[in-house]
């Protein structure tokens, strides 16, 4: 460590450019993972707010909640501690201009499905709605009447909830009935017990059925299955993984040229019997200083960065999964220094002393 | 008791009609304070002889004994541990690290050899290499001289018995040569070590007790210093 900080201190300007490029590399590795988490969250939020270990759909519905059509009756079928109904449907909200697409759940209000409401009330009558935070940045608010592509029915907003969107699109809540008369129209009454899928609260979800038409899907494959998140998601990692990878590689090349530059004073000292464990300890001592002040700097510029995004970037930063991407860094960028180690190693004392 | 004794000492490169003997049968023996300079010219064997007494080269046969331990008999690491305890190099270019100040090189040292010598005895060193005003320079900020007097301290630093010098004077001019072999002089007859000097520098011959010429890789120890104008004629 005496010898690494030594150098480091002393060349500051080389060192300053090799930290800056660590710096970099973390800076792009935590946005991308702060884009990653946010546009996961984009998709998921309102399913993480559930709480639920599982959710039924029918078998032929290939995971989908809104190709899923099935029973209110079918709830008889389902041997869990808690059960909550939901129907579903995609549409267009608008209100005058303001054009969004929300996706439109329909729940029990006596059902763990119900969210929290954070402004306004929540719905009592027919046709109100609680919608996801999200709408009042684009312009909605409580007490406006929308009115959605696929009905003629108009939803009144009553209270607002808070991290409440279903595959990018910002949910509205409302209760079975009122969904039914939206999805259905005149056919609701012969329609109202349909719905899209049954989620399940319990300790474990192996059995919660023995009907072969439903089928019994965990909270976390559900929401792989969203369409496009696991795409999005391999996409977004797999950058992250190559920029790993590309950091190690850039330290690898950064340090080799600098041992290199320094194979005649490391000869000089293993012949005045300076160990090649002491002076490898050095450089690799030397990396992990490196890295871990890029890392920090980057660390440090992501999160400033991020307080000045504006609300339109999904960017969302997990501290914890940030601090483990931080710590493969350094790993990888310390592996880096695998090479200088081995030239170190190899490193013949007798040239230095020209023998 | 000699501090350093070679035994039939032999290094030969290469095999068949390719075989060189860098080295042939060497018998060679040096005592406490003594400071002997190896003479010859370039390719006679001179840094043959310097890296097998150092340790850092094996020889093809024969028996090298430090302190009466044999260097034959020692793995890679524990020739490594007697160079740090028991050997000093003063090199050519001084080598000293580039990125450490003088004080720093020395603790380099103390971290690597464990910290085996006192501050009163490591100012004394200063004192006595004229390096104390030096210590918070780096390599570049000093002469060629001053680098030398450094690479010297750091050789003494954890009081070796053997003193090797490669070529210590040859990036200095005659005034800085001449100080450093005074130096090498002093430090050897003070500290009671064995200095081998190798060198085809014949200026420096009058500061050695004993005088051997190399060449072709025979190494014969010249008469006393009568016969210093023939080493000077021979090392041309």
């Amino acid at each position: 460590m005496f010898l690494a900080w030594q150098e480091i201190k002393k060349n500051k300007l080389r060192f300053t450019l090799i930290t800056g490029v660590l710096m970099l590399v973390s800076y792009l590795v935590f946005f991308l993972s702060g884009l990653a988490t946010g546009l996961a969250d984009l998709n998921r939020e309102a399913v993480d707010k559930w709480e639920a270990s599982a959710i039924i759909l029918t078998d032929e519905s290939d995971k989908s909640l809104p190709q899923s059509f099935m029973s209110i009756d079918q709830l008889e079928d389902i041997d869990a501690k808690e059960t909550a109904v939901i129907g579903q449907l995609n549409a267009i909200a608008s209100q005058g201009d303001n054009k969004q697409n929300i996706a439109l759940f329909g729940i029990n209000q006596k059902e763990f499905l119900m969210p929290n409401v954070t402004e306004g009330r929540a719905f009592e009558e027919a046709y109100e709605v609680i919608a996801d935070g999200s709408l009042k940045e684009e312009g909605f608010e409580l007490g406006d009447e929308l009115t959605l592509s696929s009905s003629d029915q108009r939803l009144t907003i009553v209270g607002f909830t808070d991290n409440a969107r279903f595959n990018a699109a910002p949910v509205l809540y409302t209760n079975l009935s009122s969904f039914h008369q939206v999805k259905f129209g005149e056919a609701a009454e012969q329609n109202n017990d349909q719905i899209n899928g049954i989620v399940v609260r319990d300790d474990s979800i192996s059995n919660l059925t023995e009907n072969d038409e439903l089928e019994s899907i965990e909270i976390e494959t559900f929401i792989e299955n969203l369409p496009g998140y696991t795409e999005q998601k391999l996409t977004l990692n797999f950058m992250i993984y190559f920029l790993f990878g590309i950091s190690s590689i850039i330290v690898a090349i950064f340090l080799y040229v600098l041992t290199v530059q320094k194979i005649s004073m490391f000869g000089v000292m293993k012949a005045q019997g300076i160990s090649s464990s002491y002076l490898s300890r050095s450089v690799v001592a030397q990396t992990m200083i490196l890295a871990f002040i890029g890392t920090v700097i980057g660390f440090v510029l992501t999160l400033i960065s991020g307080a000045f995004l504006p609300a339109a970037v999904p960017v969302s930063f997990d501290l914890a999964l940030m601090i483990i991407y931080g710590l493969i860094l350094i790993a990888v960028a310390t592996a880096g220094a695998v090479f200088s180690v081995l030239t170190i190693v190899r490193i013949d004392p007798l040239k230095a002393i020209g023998g | 008791m000699a501090v350093l004794e070679l035994h039939q000492v032999k290094k030969s490169f290469g095999s068949g009609h390719k075989k060189v003997d860098a080295l042939k049968e060497t018998d060679f023996i040096a005592d406490r304070g003594e400071l002997i300079a190896i003479i010859g010219p370039s390719g006679s064997g001179k840094s043959t002889f310097l890296t097998i007494v150092g340790g850092l080269l094996s020889p093809s046969s024969g028996d090298v004994v430090i302190n009466g331990k044999n260097l034959t008999d020692l793995n890679e690491k524990q020739r490594s541990q007697l160079r740090l305890k028991e050997i000093g190099f003063v090199l050519q270019a001084s080598n000293l690290v580039p990125f450490l100040s003088v004080a720093n090189q020395m603790k380099l040292l103390d971290k690597v050899k464990k910290g085996n010598m006192s501050e009163m005895d490591r100012n004394q060193l200063y004192e006595e290499l004229g390096i104390a005003d030096l210590l918070n320079k780096y390599p570049s900020d000093l002469s060629g001289g001053q680098r030398q007097r450094v690479a010297i301290a750091k050789a003494l630093y954890s009081n070796p018995s053997i003193i090797l010098a490669d070529e210590p004077t040859a990036s200095l001019d005659s005034d800085r040569a001449y100080e450093v072999m005074e130096l090498l002089k002093n430090v050897t007859k003070q500290k009671k070590t064995t200095t081998i000097v190798v060198t085809h520098d014949i200026r420096l011959v009058d500061y050695c007790d004993k005088i051997y010429n190399m060449t072709d890789g025979v190494l014969t120890e010249t008469e006393e210093h009568t016969n210093r104008s023939l080493v000077a004629e021979e090392s041309r």
